[in-house]
């Protein structure tokens, strides 16, 4: 064996270990919230969350757009999470919605009488726990939709990475596999049973 | 002997589960930055002299969806029932149908035992999502009314149970490597400070 292929398949076998061990932890998150999100009857009042409701005096917020206006007056609220705004404004008022996993608010401000009416919501810990499987800030099915907070951002760039794991994790696995001559076959059959039967509903025959 | 078993199961677990890892790790990248653009909307099929079961005015649930999938045939459309609105005023029934590749809506009209059928076709990375969030959260109630959710359910919930043993023989695998220790644990550490860090700065 060339001495470039010996050094790729001691390569190819560390960064599969490694890999696995660096992600362990999101693995084991994304695979425990998708069971949750898989089998809600499991769990009765997970989106039973607490409420406060007050108001309070605002400055007249700063910032040229409305995001920017946003972020002023999160700033002001001490709030934090991304941000959606509903499609219409009412007339000199600022509205919107701040979520995050432990929890979300909904901001009504009154900015002629420089007021702020505050909803917030305390999600359960196993509620917060479960929307981190889905926390992206952006619904590919919502164009609108953006992400405005940096840590969402940051977010979704560990579950990118965890993908982009996955997948070197996966083909360097077939690589190692092949190379052991005595597991060929049955490793063969173990693939294409799990190709055949993905393969059925992405083919949107089941 | 434990070691050549664990060894064993980790590749062939591996292998059969790996199409569906590979699923559900691609689709992540349209999921968090793909954006679906309303095109325009698909002509419409009609069909008529249709056999509508009665029901659809009390009924709710699964009972209503059960109802619902035997109008399915008629309309040349099989799939997932997504939800299901019943409108009293025109006793018109609504609801999207879906298999991965096929979004169908079908709009029923009771009293005229007649519908219109609507298909827009999934794009590749649209039908790797849909398989990817189903059968997800919402409306648990009638969730699973079509057998090949069922199936894919049972799937979804294998491939994370045969990735929780997956990943638990790869650590009992690498801890068998004693040259190896060292990097992997201060790997792991890394990942569990990532991990941990990460957590922290959303919800603090």
């Amino acid at each position: 064996m060339p001495s470039y292929a010996k050094a790729f398949e001691v390569w190819n076998r560390k960064l599969h270990y490694y890999l696995g061990l660096y992600f362990l932890f999101f693995l084991w998150l994304f695979s425990a919230t998708g069971l949750m999100l898989n089998h809600q009857q499991w769990f009765g009042d997970l989106y039973r969350r607490a409420e406060t409701a007050y108001d309070t005096p605002i400055e007249t917020p700063d910032g040229d757009t409305l995001a920017a206006r946003t972020r002023d007056l999160m700033r002001q609220l001490g709030l934090q999470g991304e941000i959606d705004w509903p499609a219409t404004q009412p007339v000199w008022h600022i509205d919107f919605n701040v979520s995050r996993p432990n929890g979300a608010a909904q901001v009504r401000v009154d900015l002629t009488a420089k007021q702020a009416y505050v909803r917030e919501f305390r999600n359960r810990p196993l509620h917060a726990f479960q929307i981190f499987h889905t926390f992206s800030g952006s619904r590919f099915n919502q164009p609108a939709s953006e992400r405005d907070w940096m840590v969402t951002s940051v977010w979704v760039f560990a579950m990118d990475a965890l993908a982009l794991g996955l997948v070197v994790m996966v083909l360097g696995s077939y690589y190692m596999w092949w190379q052991l001559k005595k597991k060929r076959t049955l490793g063969a059959f173990a693939l294409a049973a799990g190709l055949v039967t993905c393969g059925a509903f992405v083919a949107g025959i089941l | 002997m434990v070691y050549r078993w664990l060894r064993d199961l980790h590749l062939y677990f591996g292998l059969f589960v790996s199409p569906f890892v590979l699923l559900f790790a691609v689709s992540v990248f349209y999921l968090n930055h793909g954006k679906l653009r309303p095109g325009t909307p698909p002509p419409s099929e009609a069909f008529h002299n249709l056999q509508i079961p009665d029901g659809f005015d009390r009924l709710k649930g699964r009972e209503a969806a059960a109802l619902a999938q035997h109008i399915l045939p008629q309309v040349g459309v099989s799939g997932e029932i997504g939800f299901l609105r019943y409108v009293a005023r025109d006793r018109h029934l609504i609801f999207p149908v879906s298999i991965a590749g096929l979004e169908s809506t079908v709009d029923v009209d009771v009293d005229g035992r007649s519908a219109l059928v609507m298909r827009r076709h999934m794009n590749v990375w649209e039908s790797l999502s849909y398989l990817h969030k189903m059968p997800g959260p919402h409306n648990v109630a009638i969730r699973g009314n079509w057998v090949g959710i069922q199936v894919w359910r049972w799937l979804a919930d294998a491939t994370i149970y045969l990735l929780l043993f997956i990943s638990l023989s790869g650590i009992y695998l690498w801890w068998t490597i004693k040259a190896e220790r060292r990097i992997g644990l201060t790997l792991a550490a890394g990942g569990i400070v990532t991990f941990f860090g990460l957590v922290y700065a959303v919800i603090r």
